[in-house]
């Protein structure tokens, strides 16, 4: 290959913007791993490398308490969310079902800002004494699954196995069968990747459980936002924490590369 | 849908009506319980004096609050700084973006390395992303103003200088984000069709000219989802303001959402709060239609 200028220049420029986006990722992993003392050293050292910080925040942070909570909350929505948003994605798609306006305030429930919900939410939950509960923290939460998971299937479900369905009819099977026994096998890698962003969609969320959480169902994100406060400068610990926190989508990712762009396009490009 | 006489596709098209809205009805009866439902909540309460000191519906005061919101100099201010952050991000996360996607699409070595580093940061929590950028730009302690004293530069108090601070929340949300853009465009861009280039090229056009006359036009629809799908998130921004800056220093990046979750939970007014908050609704609702509308014309 002969080196020219219009072959380098991307390259120069590819690799600048990937250190751009990669130096502060090593850079926390770095700090997770130094001691206290070596975290604040300006200019840095190196230093003694371990994983006291990772012990750290299991036993003198209810770190534990926050993960789990977390992966209850996001399990919990999702597994409610996929089989209704399935159901609806697929009448939709099928039948067309409720016509434009439905579609329409499908995304615009998903379009809604969280700040809007909170509001009548934090009033309704005092009333009903959901206030500070998982439950009431996993219904909140189905306001963003479900209304993404339903927007997200319906191109999972248009096109694809419509044919097969119609042959099955004509050999007597009825509607149900046609959709749980044809069109949600041949849907499933697209109803799995769409329920993996929707659990990451809950993963990440913060205000609902800044405002909805209690001591006791507080999640990772609230966490980690208090761990800074409490903790003054500590940030040892709270990068050893980022890390941990971090695991689960980086462990995500490489299952979600074949349907990223439908995701975060909503469906519009593939 | 297998009807074989004319009264027999009636009747099956009837009943396929009704197995859609049988199937639909679970998941619209959640929708209806936990968005409907509370939005036309906030739309009454916005029409009521109702403060957390005072949590009651018995005062209506119709439309007073909507004039406190759109007569509260704080909450214009807020409106605007959320304008100017908005077409920042949106703007320079284009502007990266495409000419990252434009050489992503040129270049064939080492592409998988750069497209999975890329999509790092993209899935990541916001409240991550803002408490390591607030750890990086500590004004003392951070490692981002030691590497600039390296080269000579003083230390700049990212967060702290009510003129800094919008530009570095912009800063952290590119870093965040604008691998969006890229993957978005670069699915856009590989696409697209070889031959008009081919052609083109036959005619003399220079790479710019192609640029200006095939790829932009052929990549509108791709582009127009792309802006709208990011400027509508970028509206809802919250989370990455909690974090960093609070809304300050001062009301220095004080965005529509935190300024609304301010009046509701420090003030105390919830009916203020609805009332802002059905405003922003509005907006966002209007954007929404047409990004719908966009997305229909893509498929």
């Amino acid at each position: 290959m002969k080196l020219r200028w219009s072959n380098i220049v991307p390259h120069v420029i590819l690799s600048v913007f990937s250190l751009c986006i990669l130096l502060p990722l090593i850079w926390v992993l770095r700090v997770s791993l130094t001691d206290k003392l070596t975290a604040y050293k300006i200019p840095p050292e190196i230093g003694h490398l371990g994983l006291e910080n990772y012990v750290e925040i299991f036993s003198t942070y209810p770190f534990e308490r926050w993960f789990l909570n977390s992966l209850v909350v996001a399990l919990a929505a999702t597994a409610i969310s996929l089989p209704l948003a399935t159901a609806m994605a697929y009448a939709f798609a099928r039948f067309n079902t409720g016509g434009a306006f439905l579609r329409l305030g499908v995304l615009a429930s998903q379009m809604l800002p969280p700040i809007i919900l909170v509001l009548p939410l934090f009033t309704l939950f005092f009333s009903t004494g959901l206030m500070q509960t998982h439950m009431g923290l996993i219904l909140s939460h189905l306001t963003i699954s479900l209304p993404f998971l339903s927007w997200m299937l319906v191109s999972f479900f248009e096109g694809d196995s419509a044919s097969l369905e119609e042959a099955a009819r004509i050999d007597g099977a009825t509607r149900w069968q046609a959709f749980i026994k044809i069109a949600v096998p041949v849907a499933a890698p697209g109803i799995l990747a769409a329920g993996l962003l929707g659990f990451i969609l809950s993963w990440n969320e913060f205000l609902f459980a800044l405002v909805l959480s209690g001591a006791s169902s507080q999640t990772l994100p609230i966490g980690l936002a208090s761990m800074e406060t409490h903790a003054g400068v500590e940030i040892a610990p709270l990068a050893a924490a980022t890390v941990v926190s971090l695991l689960p989508i980086f462990a995500l990712l490489p299952f979600l590369r074949k349907y990223l762009i439908k995701g975060l396009s909503l469906g519009a490009l593939k | 849908m297998i009807g074989i006489s004319g009264t027999g596709a009636n009747a099956a098209d009837r009943r396929d009506r009704r197995f859609g809205y049988a199937m639909a009805t679970p998941s619209l009866l959640v929708l209806f319980l936990i968005i409907l439902f509370p939005v036309i909540s906030a739309l009454f309460t916005s029409l009521h004096d109702y403060t957390l000191i005072a949590p009651n519906f018995d005062t209506f005061t119709g439309l007073t609050n909507f004039k406190l919101a759109l007569g509260d100099a704080e909450f214009r201010h807020s409106a605007w700084l959320t304008l100017r952050f908005v077409i920042g991000v949106v703007a320079l996360e284009f502007l990266i973006g495409f000419a990252v996607a434009l050489m992503l699409n040129k270049v064939e070595r080492f592409k998988p390395i750069y497209y999975a580093i890329l999509l790092c940061p993209l899935l990541m929590n916001p409240v991550i992303v803002g408490l390591i950028w607030r750890m990086f730009l500590h004004p003392n302690l951070g490692i981002v103003n030691y590497l600039l004293s390296t080269i000579g530069i003083d230390p700049v108090n990212w967060l702290g200088d009510t003129k800094i601070a919008i530009w570095t929340v912009i800063l952290v949300d590119i870093w965040h984000q604008v691998s969006f853009m890229i993957v978005l465009l670069l699915a856009g861009l590989s696409s697209l069709p070889k031959e008009p280039y081919e052609a083109a090229r036959v005619d003399g056009a220079n790479a710019f000219q192609c640029f200006i006359h095939i790829t932009l036009p052929m990549m509108r629809t791709v582009i127009v989802v792309t802006l709208l799908i990011r400027l509508i998130f970028a509206v809802k921004t919250y989370d990455l303001i909690y974090i960093m800056t609070r809304g300050g220093p001062g009301t220095a990046t004080d965005f529509v959402s935190y300024f609304i979750y301010r009046t509701a939970f420090v003030s105390l007014n919830v009916g203020e709060a609805s009332a802002m908050s059905i405003i922003l609704l509005t907006a966002i609702l209007g954007l929404t239609v047409y990004l719908y509308r966009y997305m229909r014309s893509i498929n």
